[in-house]
């Protein structure tokens, strides 16, 4: 099937089969490798992009459905060299350690950002919920979204 | 990952729906795909073809009558009910809805697409059980209307039929509702849960513990506990609970469930 | 979730880099997805390899026939078991007899011993397609009765795994120091345990393993761009296997989604991948999903004590214990039977009892083969002498607290030998006991208990306290298998200036989040007196940059001792080099008269006598004619770091076992709803000394990873079998890690007790000894009025704890 995704400002247009993950799109077709797979049952949120605005986990839909959105994924939330106040804060608070989950948790937090401008850290973890992270036990984590959202 | 060859349409109307889906014995209809799609990923259920329900307009909104009575349809997700004004007029269904999952499976997922999954650990068939919604399967012959109670048949099955769609749901009036569960960590799947509403006797819905939610009734909160045990219940056992602790939190569940409904 | 931090107090001023929270260098590309993780390498024309797994846990193999998968289109081509047969050896094996004569391969051959076991490997164009072939690759299976409870494994009728060991028995060995008997003849008391139970987890690192393997047929050698954590250790068990020199087998790596030891036994599926990039000639792409993970890869070994008799005195004095440990390694040896002995490491746990008998056995089983998880066999003993303290204080109605601090070893001892010859190095177990209690508020637990009680919930407080031993002495290896070549251990760093002034930094780790880049230059910018932005530290690894050695890698809690003392070698040696060509250029100044500054070497006295680092490097690499013909400069340092050891001795099975022992003193406290089981963790501190810390942020970021890892598994996380061998947990919906709002609130604090045996004061860290586990089960223990026996405790065995209550 023919689909046209923008991801970051960029159109893509693509031929594509229905049964690819959009997480399998973004990766293998675009070559767009910053989002990441954690799990095959859409819990760890590795893969979560902004799909029109809204949070998704990328490997819970099909590329097709994609067709005509627009997605945001970590490639695209620094301006060049110049990381997000977010970006800088977990580099601040040790927010990462293998860095693996992070594209997904950047996303996460920055939707939650954009809806919630200073969150309550029971509210960031509540907005995290869906981000598994094997390293930091998230404190950091929550720590470095607090910091971001001053 | 790596689903099955699969075929894909988007239908433009809940009509064009019906007729792909009534014209293909192997599609499916394809709703928030919280489920869906990671059952394809298993490659445990490999539908020919998928109908995607997203964007059909027809399936969305929530509407509050004079009598309080509210409509979802069956493609509002549980951020859309959570965040409705309207819905705020029966509080359960939003409190609930914000305690599945999380953030991204909220987003995606729908109302619809977790009644007709029903698996016996979701959260809302033994909620729309309790509050004693009504259901509307729209087919080929035209829409027709089923209880909550008659809607759930077993486990991934339910009222809705092949080439048929569940189009919206349809709620009563009330306040006076209680939800409890035990979860496999904070927001995670439920090992046991129960949902109670309160309207002069005590409805309570058990989940996770037969095929269907299990409807008990008492006079007062006090009675519960006996109401379920008279229930018999037989458990299905597995890696996070017995039969017999499942039972035993059936019982606990549904009086705190059924105690929170009666002190609204 | 909120977070309480306790820095020790300094005792000296911080000068330079070490010792400060310097911001990671390796952030920055991660925080904008231009990490390369191993999924992230393609090149052109690679095939997609998904493995063909075993739906039995016990099965002979009759009959494989790929001809229909390979007449797919797309499809390049497979590899069977009986081809891996065919073109390798079996593994090298770790263990003496019995456990000696199994025969490992790559792919299953002729039979299937755990569900999910791979048997068949399909390469195609797409990730799909692969799987789309393997579901055409006909396999036929005669079931076989399958043994999963290691308890039955040794039964006269129980099902053998492995025919060539005669047996399920695959190694044991009875330890026995001290004087058992005048021990238990001076007891006032011994308390006995019939059954404890330590339960199979892993840390499931989010990144699965992985590969993407290139073969260069006219050199005939394979690059290997993967995840693996050891790649020394894969060396030497592919190599022998593939019948290839080392040298054939190049490894690289830049980031690793995480390892947690679980990322060491990968060398069959890398097997797997060389053969089939050799036979389909091109490159061959291996990504290992979720469900694949839990299915087959490295987890924790499963462990059993029987028949525990410790011998006390009357006032929780601990003179000693026997015990029979029973270790399930699976179905196959991968890195075992090395966990029956690395727990000795830490033999009397944190204590001072003298009389020590353990007799351990290692039984195959029909499950996923163990390999290294985080905190590897010493957490699974830790638990134990945590647990029997704790039995202890119960049963003599004596608190825990106490009998702790009356046991422990103490600080005026250090460093102090165990019975087994192990020396632990330093620190104040008992001081470390006050601060966690301090941080958890310890002093008003009883009038929260009550608090607690008027809520309807039960209160209790939990300690763990372990060792977290690191920097192997790879000796005790022998103590397994004296024929075993294997002691000492050792790491490589290669430090160099180039033409331009460079600062280069070559490691031989493999790290997975632990921050080397950043923290080997805080250690090469205080020796050279720069910044640690001029510092350059190479991501990854890649064997072919000659800097490692036999056992170079990130795990078993070490690169602050043997990374850092090998980056600390080679600076120390690149700065005498650049004072030796300073010296000459200068026109014969000895060394002592010159000193490192500000980017470059100059004379002490006449500091305008100045040669800056660039002008240093372009000397030697492009501007050298007219040096003195005898001056032994290059400015590319390596040097290996060799730490002290001796061979242990193998008939009585003495001999210092790890380098250093870092400490973690946790401490939870939970609330548990008596009616339902379920329970929460309402406050936790975890205290830590690792020495000298050169990143403290580092250090407490490895703190609160073991510490969160440790709730999964004392709580939710386990991979439970049915007793047809089925794994019951086979991904992240019913194998539950901790989320977000799990956590508990956290306070971290830190004593600091230098290593007196490293060069650098420091300790290796970060695997936290299970901490977490023991503190919970003691937590409920004290909140249940129960004996806690088994290391994993969800709500369902909770509520049977208060049902023996009632009863």
């Amino acid at each position: 099937m023919d689909v046209a995704v923008t991801v970051n400002g960029t159109t893509y247009e693509r031929d594509v089969e229905p049964r690819k993950l959009l997480i399998h799109f973004l990766r293998d077709d675009l070559d767009l490798t910053g989002s990441h797979v954690g799990c095959d049952t859409g819990n760890c949120g590795a893969c979560s992009v902004i799909l029109d605005g809204v949070l998704v986990k990328s490997c819970m839909l099909l590329a097709v459905q994609a067709n005509g959105a627009s997605v945001e994924t970590v490639e695209g939330l620094a301006d060049g060299d110049e990381l997000t106040p977010l970006q800088q804060a977990f580099n601040e608070h040790h927010a990462l350690q293998c860095g693996y989950c992070t594209p997904g948790m950047l996303m996460s937090a920055t939707a939650l950002l954009r809806e919630n401008p200073s969150p309550s850290g029971d509210e960031i973890a509540k907005a995290l919920q869906g981000n598994i992270c094997r390293c930091t036990g998230y404190w950091n984590i929550v720590e470095a979204v607090k910091l971001a959202a001053k | 990952m790596l689903l099955r060859e699969v075929e894909y349409a988007k239908p433009g109307s809940v009509a064009e729906a019906l007729e792909l889906l009534a014209a293909n014995d192997g599609a499916r209809a394809l709703a928030g795909g919280q489920t869906l799609i990671n059952v394809m990923k298993a490659r445990a259920a490999s539908p020919d073809m998928v109908v995607d329900l997203n964007g059909l307009a027809e399936l969305k909104g929530i509407e509050l009558a004079g009598d309080g009575r509210l409509t979802i349809g069956a493609m509002t997700t549980y951020t859309e009910l959570m965040g409705s004004a309207e819905a705020k007029a029966r509080p359960i269904l939003g409190e609930v809805c914000a305690t599945i999952a999380d953030v991204q499976v909220r987003n995606r997922g729908t109302i619809g697409g977790n009644v007709c999954s029903n698996d016996p650990t979701n959260h809302l068939p033994p909620l729309m059980v309790a509050v004693g919604a009504r259901m509307t399967i729209a087919g080929a012959e035209g829409e027709r209307e089923v209880q909550a109670e008659e809607f759930f048949l077993g486990v991934y099955l339910t009222a809705v039929g092949p080439g048929e769609l569940l189009t919206r749901i349809s709620i009563p009036a009330g306040k006076k509702d209680g939800f409890a569960a035990v979860t496999l960590g904070a927001d995670g799947t439920c090992i046991a849960n129960a949902a109670a509403s309160v309207n002069g006797s005590v409805r309570v819905a058990l989940g996770c513990v037969d095929a269907v939610p299990v409807l008990v009734t008492a006079e007062s909160a006090g009675g519960v506990a006996d109401a379920v045990r008279a229930a018999n219940l037989m458990p299905p056992s597995d890696v996070h609970a017995s039969s017999e602790y499942r039972t035993h939190l059936a019982g606990v569940l549904a009086t705190r469930a059924a105690q929170e409904a009666a002190a609204r | 979730m909120s977070q309480t931090t306790l820095a020790p107090e300094k005792v000296e001023v911080q000068k330079g880099w070490g010792g400060q929270s310097v911001r990671r260098k390796e952030d920055k590309r991660l925080l904008q997805g231009e990490g390369v993780f191993v999924d992230d390498v393609k090149r052109h024309g690679m095939g997609y390899l998904h493995f063909v797994r075993s739906p039995y846990a016990h099965a002979h193999i009759t009959r494989v026939d790929v001809s229909r998968a390979e007449a797919i289109d797309g499809v390049y081509g497979t590899l069977t078991g009986e081809e891996v047969a065919a073109l390798t050896e079996p593994f090298f094996q770790i263990s003496s007899v019995p456990g000696a004569n199994i025969k490992d391969y790559a792919l299953a051959v002729g039979k299937v011993r755990y569900v999910g076991e791979s048997v068949v490997a399909v390469v195609a164009e797409t990730r799909e397609l692969a799987r789309d072939a393997s579901e055409l690759v006909e396999v036929d299976y005669e079931p076989l009765p399958a043994v999963v409870d290691a308890r039955k494994a040794q039964d006269a009728d129980a099902p053998v795994l492995h025919d060539d060991a005669g047996g399920n028995l695959m190694w044991s060995g009875l330890y026995s120091w001290g004087d058992l008997d005048a021990a238990f003849a001076e007891a006032d008391r011994v308390v006995k345990i019939p059954e404890l139970h330590f339960h199979r987890f892993n840390s499931t690192p989010l990144e699965c393993d992985g590969a993407l393997v290139e073969y260069n047929r006219g050199v005939a050698q394979w690059t290997i761009h993967t995840n693996n954590q050891f790649p020394g250790f894969a060396a030497i068990m592919m190599g022998p296997a593939m019948k290839v020199g080392l040298d054939k087998l190049r490894f690289v790596t830049q980031d690793i989604g995480g390892g947690f030891g679980n990322k060491i036994t990968s060398h069959p599926q890398l097997v797997v991948c060389c053969l089939l990039a050799r036979k389909l000639n091109r490159p061959v792409q291996w990504t290992e999903w979720r469900t694949d993970f839990h299915l087959s890869m490295s987890h924790g070994n499963e462990r059993w004590f029987h028949d525990t008799e410790v011998a006390v005195k009357d006032d929780g004095t601990l003179l000693g214990f026997r015990t029979k440990a029973l270790d399930d390694a699976g179905a196959w040896l991968r890195y075992e039977p090395l966990g029956g002995v690395i727990w000795a490491q830490v033999t009397p746990g944190m204590y001072r009892w003298k009389h020590i008998e353990l007799d351990f056995t290692q039984v195959a089983t029909n499950k996923a083969p163990c390999s290294p998880n985080r905190g590897y066999s010493r957490m699974q003993h830790l638990w134990f002498t945590e647990r029997v303290i704790d039995i202890v204080a119960h049963e003599l109605g004596l608190d825990p607290v106490e009998v702790r601090k009356r046991n422990y070893v103490r600080a005026e001892e250090m460093p102090y030998t165990t019975p087994n010859g192990c020396v632990y190095d330093s620190g104040d177990y008992a001081a470390m006991l006050d601060l966690a209690l301090e941080l958890v508020g310890y002093e008003s637990m009883e009038a929260r208990r009550a608090e607690a009680k008027e809520r309807g919930k039960l209160l209790g407080v939990g300690i763990g306290s372990t060792l977290d031993s690191g920097t192997n002495n790879f000796g005790q290896s022998r103590l397994i298998n004296p024929e075993l070549q294997f002691s000492g251990n050792n790491e490589v760093a290669t430090v160099k200036l180039d033409i331009f002034g460079e600062i280069v930094v070559t490691l031989g780790t493999t790290p997975q989040g632990q921050g080397h880049e950043t923290t080997a230059a805080q250690v090469v910018a205080d020796i050279l007196n720069c910044s640690v932005d001029d510092v350059h530290v190479r991501a990854g690894h890649d064997s072919y940059w000659n800097s490692h050695a036999g056992f170079s890698g990130t795990y078993a809690s070490q690169f602050a001792v043997t990374g850092l003392s090998a980056v600390k070698g080679a600076t120390e040696m690149l700065a005498a080099e650049i004072k030796k060509l300073a010296g000459a250029v200068f026109g014969g100044v000895p060394p002592e008269a010159l000193e490192l500054a500000d980017g470059g070497v100059r004379i002490k006295e006449s500091p305008d006598a100045f040669l800056p680092f660039m002008a240093c490097g372009a000397i030697i690499n492009a501007n050298n004619a007219g040096l003195p013909e005898d001056l032994d400069v290059t400015l590319n340092c390596r040097y290996v770091y060799r730490p002290p050891f001796e061979v242990p001795d193998v008939e009585t099975k003495t001999g210092n076992l790890t380098l250093t022992y870092a400490v973690q003193i946790h401490v939870a406290v939970v609330e548990v709803d008596p009616e339902t089981g379920a329970y929460e963790i309402v406050d936790y501190a975890a205290v830590d000394d690792c020495g000298k810390r050169i990143n403290p942020q580092i250090v407490e970021g490895q703190v609160m990873g073991a510490t969160a890892q440790a709730i999964g598994a004392a709580v939710h996380e386990t991979y439970e079998y049915d007793e047809d061998g089925n794994l019951l947990t086979p991904n992240f919906y019913d194998y539950h890690v901790p989320h977000a709002l799990d956590m508990p609130p956290l306070a971290t604090g830190a004593t600091e007790s230098p290593s007196p045996f490293t060069p650098l004061g420091t300790k290796g860290m970060g695997e936290g000894g299970g901490a977490g586990i023991h503190a919970i089960c003691a937590a409920i223990q004290d909140a249940t009025g129960q004996a806690v026996t088994d290391s994993h405790n969800p709500y369902q065995r909770v509520w049977r704890l208060l049902q023996e209550d009632r009863a």
